[in-house]
């Protein structure tokens, strides 16, 4: 575990910012931490990145209680980013990674490293105002992991990236994690990691309240729905499977079909040959993150 | 320790790199050097400035005949004209004004008649000769001769202040110190309020550009904010160091240049002061100088140019990170510009009372110390009361410091809505 946290609590005068906030990070994973704006999850990254200080809890690093040196090991892209307009993008990086503790030997060789991978030689002499949006974005990520941390903290990264950029932020996400970085991912955009995320914590309103595998959430909230293409008589209700939604479109019937719980998927696909149709496509319909997040919280309220 | 070196360093050098610096650097000096010159020419160069002014005076009292005493820029004509022959006299500009004296009973009018109104100094300088010439026919009436009143005339007296010190009587000039103090405190006042400007501008522009937080997940914001404060002090001692060289280097050539185009030498600098009366309390002046402890206010102005920013620095710093924007410092500025201004006002008052118990006062407590004492020290204070002024200084900084420290680290990451000072007060106790 890279990052073992146990009942954190944080309070800001008023507010409850963190209640009782345990859960642990395995290395070399992507682990998404999601919820609503103001959940509390920026309270819980700025007390992992040390800007702030939990109330009360612990924070473990590899192990070892969470101590300032650990601020070298770790990368973190905040929610609200920017970079000195008036510097140049060489002395930009140099800086930063000059902050995370390497020698201005280190800093220039791995500067060279990102400077040949996203090819920006030409760059380097420029003021970062002088650059287009999606440049500066890539030098703000180039800054973010020039030091080679070992834990990558990412605060709504997407936010403000155009679709290349985004996909580019993905695909270095992934080579950084096959490199063996752990990565934290924070968003309240919940669809956008459910590919991404190895694991999961779902925050609202300063509590976890759920967390885990994406794979295993999904199997254990999916509610036994199939989505089935078919040409011919259109399906009905049976004692078997119940029918949520209809679609049709040239030709083709889509439903979205729930089946009762004795029914295993290859059961349900022998029952549906049975029928007068011809069968395009046959698809278990998984809960997305938000159906997830939205059972998690109606069940948490039941349980109150 | 190598943070705050790394932040100072990038502070220092992102401003010095700039073209305006450069710029501001290298013509200031000159400018402030022509701008004397321009002053330096004029004020030595009256008669070619002012076109000398004659005079024609047209007395019909007879008392003031060749009496009135020509000057450099006044030179006074005598003759009996008509109203319409002054008129042309005027309308072809030989002349630059018509005094025409005359007697009714015991009353003696006098009219000036000129093509402009006549500015005050004229218009005084013509009065005291005409004052002159009565006080002495009035003498003279009283029995005293010519030869008496000529030396009533020389007498002209120069006070030779001296003060008591451990080491005996020194020689003290209060011009001198007058002068010295007020440079000293002048240079101190825009130091800290040009610098500590730029400070809150340095922390408000870190805010807009949301770099913050990017900042101090690698660096605590205390470190931040002296990292910045020490690199814009180094920024400020660049330049001021620059000045100082290349006014020194400028002045000389410049001097030159204006006594060459006014056309002076040095023997007629000499001779105008001698006019003016005022060579005599030059020279005491330059002797006063030499009579001041220069070792000890240079060293104290250092002592108090650096605490004095220190101390505003810190605080102007927490403003900037009280705010989003610099229109939004208008109402925390106000309590911190406060001192520094009332400081500066207050600064005559404590020329003329430097002894006083306000001056004393003031020059103990931090927020005005830095100035006030400035003024006081060419004056003489003692050892004990310099000690304490600068332990408070130092209390006072370290006081700022960690006031504005407190402030700083809530306020770097707060964004919206401007903060109350109670919400300030709030964020000095509030938890990290």
């Amino acid at each position: 575990m890279i990052i073992q946290i146990d009942q954190l609590n944080k309070r800001y005068q008023q507010h409850q910012a963190l209640k009782e906030v345990s859960l642990s990070v395995k290395e070399g994973s992507i682990f998404g931490l999601l919820g609503p704006n103001g959940a509390g999850k920026t309270s819980l990254i700025r007390i992992l990145t040390q800007i702030t200080e939990a109330d009360t809890g612990q924070i473990l690093f590899e192990g070892e209680p969470l101590n300032p040196s650990h601020i070298y090991q770790m990368g973190y892209l905040p929610e609200e980013r920017g970079l000195y307009k008036k510097m140049t993008v060489k002395d930009q990086l140099l800086y930063f990674a000059e902050l995370k503790g390497l020698s201005n030997k280190q800093a220039k060789e791995k500067l060279k490293y990102w400077v040949d991978k996203f090819d920006i030689r030409s760059w380097l002499n420029k003021k970062v105002e002088e650059l287009s949006k999606g440049m500066q974005q890539k030098i703000q990520f180039i800054a973010t992991v020039i030091h080679e941390p070992k834990l990558l903290i990412l605060d709504e990264p997407f936010s403000g990236f155009d679709p290349i950029n985004a996909q580019l932020l993905v695909d270095e996400i992934l080579l950084l994690k096959s490199k063996g970085t752990s990565i934290i991912f924070s968003t309240h955009r919940m669809d956008s990691v459910e590919l991404l995320c190895d694991h999961i914590a779902l925050i609202n309103q300063s509590e976890k309240i759920l967390d885990g595998n994406v794979r295993e959430l999904q199997q254990a909230f999916k509610k036994n729905l199939f989505e089935v293409k078919y040409t011919g008589q259109t399906l009905f209700n049976t004692d078997w499977m119940q029918v949520i939604e209809t679609k049709e479109k040239d030709g083709y019937t889509s439903q979205l079909i729930h089946i009762g719980l004795h029914l295993n998927p290859n059961q349900f696909l022998q029952q549906l040959l049975q029928e007068p149709i011809g069968i395009v496509s046959f698809q278990e319909k998984l809960p997305s993150m938000e159906d997830i997040f939205i059972s998690a919280v109606q069940q948490k309220n039941l349980n109150k | 320790m190598h943070k705050i070196w790394l932040i100072c360093k990038r502070e220092y050098v992102s401003r010095v790199m700039k073209k305006s610096f450069l710029l501001m650097t290298l013509l200031s000096p000159l400018l402030i050097v022509v701008f004397y010159g321009i002053i330096f020419y004029f004020s030595f160069n009256k008669d070619i400035s002012d076109a000398q002014k004659t005079i024609l005076v047209n007395d019909a009292t007879g008392i003031f005949e060749n009496r009135l005493e020509s000057t450099n820029s006044i030179v006074f004509h005598y003759k009996s004209i008509e109203l319409a022959a002054a008129k042309r006299e005027l309308n072809s500009k030989k002349q630059y004004a018509i005094l025409s004296i005359t007697q009714q009973d015991s009353v003696i009018n006098y009219q000036l008649l000129s093509n402009e109104q006549p500015s005050l100094s004229t218009l005084a300088a013509i009065e005291g000769k005409i004052e002159k010439v009565l006080k002495d026919k009035h003498l003279q009436g009283k029995g005293i001769d010519a030869g008496i009143l000529k030396e009533l005339n020389a007498i002209s007296v120069h006070i030779a202040t001296q003060k008591n010190t451990q080491s005996g009587i020194e020689k003290g000039d209060s011009g001198a110190t007058t002068i010295i103090g007020f440079i000293g405190a002048f240079l101190i006042y825009f130091f800290i309020f040009l610098y500590g400007v730029q400070v809150m501008k340095g922390v408000i522009e870190e805010k807009t550009n949301r770099i913050v937080e990017v900042i101090i997940s690698s660096v605590k914001p205390f470190q931040l904010m002296l990292g910045k404060i020490t690199g814009i002090a180094m920024v400020g001692f660049t330049q001021f160091s620059i000045w100082v060289i290349l006014v020194g280097l400028l002045s000389g050539p410049v001097a030159s240049l204006v006594m060459e185009l006014a056309n002076i030498d040095a023997s007629a600098i000499a001779n105008s002061g001698k006019e003016i009366g005022a060579q005599s309390g030059k020279l005491n002046m330059l002797a006063g100088f030499s009579q001041i402890n220069i070792p000890l206010i240079l060293g104290l102005f250092i002592f108090y140019f650096i605490g004095g920013y220190l101390f505003y620095g810190a605080l102007f710093a927490a403003v900037g990170s009280a705010v989003d924007n610099e229109t939004d410092t208008q109402q925390f500025m106000f309590p911190i510009t406060m001192p520094l201004i009332f400081s500066i006002a207050i600064a005559q008052s404590v020329i003329n009372e430097p002894g006083s118990q306000l001056a004393l006062w003031l020059s103990m407590i931090p927020f005005s110390s830095p100035i006030i004492m400035m003024i006081r020290l060419p004056f003489g204070v003692p050892t004990s009361e310099i000690l304490a002024s600068m332990a408070c200084m130092v209390a006072g900084f370290l006081a700022t410091t960690w006031f504005a420290g407190r402030i700083y680290r809530i306020g770097i990451l707060t964004y919206g809505k401007k903060p109350s000072y109670q919400e300030l007060v709030k964020w000095l106790f509030r938890k990290n």
